[in-house]
């Protein structure tokens, strides 16, 4: 339907929660491609089989991520007039017996999780019971949702509809407050307005050094030219990380909302959306989206009635890592090679085809509709002095309960490590905590009660950068660590600048040489120079961040690099000389 | 014609004026102070790839390091063009290069400008081409024709023909040969009657042109009055299509035509 107005919007919201809320079943199976690739498809059709055969009414829906991938694949049942119950680790096996349980309104205790009562809105303020309190006294040794320990430190509201809602229908989105934060920017606010509230809020960029979110618009808004564009940028590439997938895959429409309010701040009429390739499933999603919220109205001619035009073109990229630099994925929308060039000029003088451009990251526009609603002193009450809001990790890694988490900025790395992820699995101890991917750094466990905010992880020698949190044990040889991510970026580098080419690939010459327990004393000396003139010489980020893995282990390890050159040793036993 | 506006920038603390647009290495040769290049040439776009030409700009107080051939002037910019992690990025990037192309003479005589001795540490690796795209670049915007690019990336990023298979645009007139710093690219023209076998396993007769790089063995034209062979035929097919010559144009060469 076509909304031009708040009374359309309402209607629309009212479609979603009834399909969200239903007076009858509704069965969620977690679908996004963590969740696919333990089996949840197969799940997903099972119990599709299973409710036809046995001849009850349920609707059974594909949703996101529910973020508790070390239970996946995950199921939630939501049932008229009794708690939402979770359930984890439900193989297709265990789908008749799980069906068979709800099929008689019940509950299949050993595979619950938790039970959730009622489901905050947190855009709209209040939420919706499911139940009367403590209307399920039979499920009183079921912890709810709120004791749960994976849960109880994390904040979700970037992900507040990931895992919740299907991905794939506008309405349900709606239903969750979607699209009121565009009706309120296009219709209430001016431009300038919006800029000077999400400067307020605090928000900075959610990879890369934290730039603020409102200094680009306005060096954006304010350069000079008629036609500015918009660019997103879903290319996170960091080996194992999935933050971005999975909110892609989860709630495209949290992303595109933010994108056009952003468009309407920055005054572009035109946007891209590019996703590197192998995101295939979010692809499909995001293209599902930007066809339905042109269908609604959301984009096109006079959106809402506003008098506002904004299009968006999804494109596809070649799935190279540099690729997620600025200038670099500029070029790959214009149709060249994807390399970077020199800046200045910014993006935001000169970007897309030589026009004013804001290249935000993903997660960043998806904070911006929770702005808008809720505004910047209630978004800047989240998070530390200097960084605010919450950021979405994935906790993988030698750790117990990995997943796709949402803390508030300022959590301590141990309260994520061990009140989150339930510490490291098989009585091992926790050695390092690699963050922000290749560009970042290791944390050792003698700093595990730093503040995860940007400042303080650049003072480490880490970064926040997308938000990839690898837990290692003591298992692991950093020396091996930081030649695998050495090697990545060896194979990642466009191979335009010297001391990217041809510097990281030596650097890891060197520790392969090390390794081997070949290293010679004045190694060290070697690769601190290199790293030095690296990080100084090189054009783009990816060169410039690239020895970081090695400073701080550096830093932090020197001990472990001298037993492999001295003693030809690999105290963690890893290496083989 | 529109005057462009004029930016006043300092380089090692002496003032220079030049038009807007202008890149920090034009205003350094304009006080004649000099930056060595590489990837440099003054008829193409700038690449700012080989990281010789670095700087040191401040801007607003911020200072950074850029390569100064693409690095386009500011009013009030402060550029410093030899601090001491300018030269030690200088002798980095010439200690890098040198070993992957011990040989290249451009190398060896800037290694021996800066002070620097072969490392021992890296094991030569004999590449010549040290991908500074010049020969990319002067194909497409001298010549007009694009037959190569880039292929592969990272370590292995390396100027090629398309697919590394013979080059279908390639028109054998050796501007890449000609600009390429390292002598990387290899052209030879084979005489009368001479044979040679190229790459996809076909023979060429001379007189003919071959370029290794490109995998091209391309036939040359013989002049009608003094009988030498003078170009290859497809470029000049290829020239009198883009300017739309008389089909007898080009029948005799260049000497014989003066005549």
């Amino acid at each position: 339907m076509k909304v031009s107005g708040k009374k359309d919007l309402q209607i629309l919201k009212e479609k979603g929660l009834a399909s969200l809320f239903p007076d009858k079943t509704r069965i969620m199976v977690g679908m996004a491609t963590c969740c696919i690739s333990k089996g949840a498809d197969k799940v997903m059709t099972g119990i599709k089989e299973e409710v036809k055969k046995r001849g009850f009414k349920a609707n059974v829906v594909p949703v996101g991520c529910t973020g508790l991938c070390y239970k996946e694949p995950t199921v939630e049942v939501i049932q008229p007039g009794k708690p939402k119950i979770t359930y984890g680790d439900i193989t297709p096996e265990r789908v008749p017996q799980l069906i068979e349980a709800v099929g008689k309104g019940g509950v299949k205790k050993e595979w619950a999780l938790y039970q959730t009562e009622r489901e905050d809105l947190l855009l709209d303020g209040g939420y919706h019971a499911y139940c009367s309190k403590g209307a399920a006294k039979e499920l009183k040794a079921l912890p709810k949702h709120s004791e749960i320990p994976f849960l109880k430190k994390q904040r979700k509201i970037i992900l507040r509809n990931s895992g919740l809602i299907n991905p794939e229908n506008i309405e349900e989105y709606a239903a969750r407050g979607g699209y009121s934060s565009l009706l309120k920017a296009v219709t209430q606010m001016k431009p300038q307005e919006l800029i000077d509230e999400v400067t307020k809020a605090g928000l900075r960029g959610r990879s890369g050094g934290g730039f603020p979110a409102g200094i680009k618009w306005l060096s954006c808004s304010r350069a000079e030219g008629k036609v500015k564009y918009i660019i997103c940028n879903i290319s996170e590439g960091d080996p194992g990380i999935g933050m971005h997938k999975s909110l892609v895959e989860s709630d495209p429409h949290s992303i595109l909302e933010g994108m056009i309010i952003a468009a309407y701040a920055i005054g572009a009429k035109e946007g891209y959306i590019y996703i590197s390739s192998g995101y295939s499933l979010g692809l499909q999603r995001m293209e599902k989206a930007v066809k339905d919220a042109r269908t609604c109205g959301f984009l096109g001619k006079n959106i809402l009635k506003s008098g506002f035009d904004f299009t968006v073109r999804v494109k596809e990229g070649g799935g190279a890592y540099v690729c997620g630099e600025e200038t670099a994925l500029i070029k790959a929308i214009e149709g060249d090679w994807g390399e970077p060039r020199q800046r200045p000029p910014f993006p935001a003088v000169s970007g897309l085809w030589g026009k004013p451009t804001v290249i935000n990251n993903v997660e960043t526009l998806a904070n911006v509709p929770l702005i808008v609603s809720k505004g910047a002193k209630w978004y800047s009450s989240i998070g530390s002095d200097k960084s605010k809001g919450t950021k979405v990790f994935s906790l993988i890694g030698e750790v117990n309960r990995a997943g796709l988490i949402e803390v508030p900025l300022g959590i301590t790395l141990k309260e994520i490590i061990y009140d989150i992820g339930g510490g490291i699995p098989k009585g091992k101890s926790f050695k390092a905590v690699q963050m922000g991917g290749t560009a970042g750094g290791c944390i050792p466990k003698s700093l595990s009660n730093l503040s995860v905010d940007y400042e303080t992880l650049a003072q480490a020698g880490s970064a926040m950068s997308s938000g990839g949190l690898i837990i290692m044990d003591e298992k692991t040889c950093m020396v091996d660590v930081v030649k695998y991510f050495l090697s990545f970026l060896e194979g990642e580098s466009c191979g335009k600048c010297t001391p990217c080419r041809v510097g990281v690939r030596r650097m890891r010459e060197v520790l392969t040489d090390i390794s081997k327990g070949k290293g010679k004393k004045e190694d060290l000396e070697l690769l601190e120079k290199m790293a030095k003139l690296i990080k100084e010489g090189a054009l783009c980020n990816l060169g410039k961040t690239a020895p970081n893995p090695f400073l701080s282990t550096l830093r932090y390890f020197r001990d472990e690099y001298l037993a492999h050159i001295q003693r030809k040793k690999c105290p963690a036993g890893v290496c083989t000389s | 014609m529109t005057v462009r506006p004029m930016v006043t920038l300092r380089i090692n603390g002496k003032e220079v004026k030049v038009p807007k647009g202008t890149t920090v290495l034009e205003a350094a040769r304009k006080l004649d102070i000099s930056i060595p290049t590489l990837c440099y040439h003054e008829a193409l776009t700038p690449y700012g790839g080989c990281r010789l030409c670095v700087v040191e700009v401040t801007r607003d107080g911020a200072s950074s390091i850029a390569s100064s051939c693409s690095y386009e002037v500011a009013e009030g910019l402060e550029v410093k063009t030899e601090t001491d992690t300018v030269l030690e990025i200088r002798k980095f990037v010439v200690e890098l290069l040198l070993a992957e192309a011990p040989e290249a003479k451009v190398l060896k005589d800037l290694a021996q400008e800066l002070g620097i001795k072969p490392s021992k540490r890296f094991k030569p690796r004999n590449e010549l081409c040290i991908a500074c795209g010049q020969c990319i670049r002067a194909c497409k915007e001298i010549v007009g024709v694009s037959a190569i690019d880039f292929a592969k990336r990272g370590y292995e990023k390396i100027a090629a023909s398309p697919f590394f298979e013979r080059s279908p645009d390639c028109i054998g007139c050796g501007t890449c040969y000609n600009i390429c710093p390292t002598g990387a690219i290899t052209l030879k023209d084979i005489a009368e009657g001479e044979k040679a076998v190229l790459p996809d396993g076909s023979e060429i007769t001379g007189p003919a042109r071959i370029i290794d790089n490109w995998k091209v063995g391309l036939e040359m034209k013989r002049c009608k009055q003094c009988g030498e062979p003078f170009a290859p035929q497809f470029q000049l097919e290829y020239f009198s299509k883009k300017v739309n010559l008389p089909e007898d144009f080009f029948e005799v060469c260049v000497e014989c035509r003066v005549l």
